[in-house]
């Protein structure tokens, strides 16, 4: 094995337990529709017990990937990438948002979907930034980034369109994230 | 050239503290997937290691189940990355030695190949 193989394992362990992202897409597509108040989403007690349940699924997937493929603390390394990631991406997605379209003065008006493009480069950066950017991540937020910036959301706040699509590619990374993850630790070896 | 550190070149002992110089620290299960090792294989490493003040083993109760973090020590992580720094030294060596050999392979065949008769 390589050395840079094995320094990147508690990378990958930090960044590719894909199937945490599954709650977390499915809580972007929970917020649309409570936003939208679409259904039962009208009633507030439904956002809170969807937003438990998905909490719950989090936490019981985080419990299997350590029973599973235990526990690492990142080196501080890479906690201070994790922390630069972060403040990166508040700034961005709401800095960004508010230059490319809002009602803010300075806003460029742009007939653009702010938070698709914003948060499309935030995720990349922040894979790139974890040192864990794979092709299927240039591919799904990259579809994502181009559908945000293509220059037809004319009309109404297309927030919700955008936290929609949001969830999918969080989702769909998610779950080929997993799929790199397994190959990534296979299950090991037995004592003969 | 340095003698190279025969504890630490032992390839499962070497990918334990690659593993472990680049975290801060690790349970067993993580470096058992990580290394790729089996149980008994990685259990045996792991107390050469600690006996040699290389890596410290911190095992303990959490909610009634054991629980193993593995820590690498300072002299374990200087010692890795000067065994990676003699290995990488002794690469490039072999690479000078045989990008030589095959131009002066070259230089003969093309000597031979003037002064045959035609």
């Amino acid at each position: 094995m390589q050395r840079e193989e094995l320094e990147h394992r508690a990378a990958i362990h930090a960044h590719l337990r894909g199937a945490l992202a599954i709650p977390a897409g499915l809580l972007f597509g929970l917020a649309a529709l409570g936003n939208e108040q679409v259904g039962p989403f009208r009633h507030d007690w439904v956002f809170l017990a969807g937003l438990a349940v998905l909490g719950g699924a989090y936490a019981l997937i985080a419990r299997a990937y350590r029973r599973h493929y235990g526990r690492v603390s990142p080196s501080g390394g890479e906690q201070l990438r994790s922390v630069v990631a972060l403040v990166l991406a508040v700034a961005l997605v709401y800095g960004g948002s508010l230059l490319l379209r809002s009602r803010a003065g300075f806003s460029l008006d742009l007939p653009v979907n702010p938070i698709a493009v914003t948060f499309a480069i935030v995720m990349l950066a922040s894979y790139a930034i974890g040192r864990v950017l794979r092709p299927h991540h240039a591919a799904v937020y990259g579809m994502l980034l181009a559908a945000g910036a293509l220059p037809v959301w004319h009309g109404e706040d297309p927030s919700n369109v955008a936290l929609m699509l949001c969830g999918a590619a969080i989702i769909a990374c998610g779950v080929l994230d997993h799929i790199a993850f397994t190959r990534a630790f296979p299950a090991p070896a037995v004592d003969g | 050239m340095a003698e190279l550190d025969r504890l630490v070149h032992e390839p499962g002992r070497l990918a334990i503290l690659t593993v472990l110089s680049s975290v801060a620290d690790a349970d067993f299960l993580f470096l058992q997937r990580a290394t790729g090792l089996t149980k008994g294989n990685l259990s045996s490493h792991l107390s050469k290691l600690e006996d040699a003040g290389l890596v410290r083993i911190d095992k303990r109760f959490v909610r009634k189940k054991p629980q193993t973090t593995l820590t690498i020590t300072d002299a374990g992580r200087e010692r890795t990355a000067r065994h990676w720094e003699q290995l990488e030294a002794l690469r490039e060596q072999a690479q000078a030695v045989s990008a030589s050999q095959a131009s002066q392979s070259a230089r003969r065949s093309a000597a031979s190949s003037r002064v045959r008769p035609a």
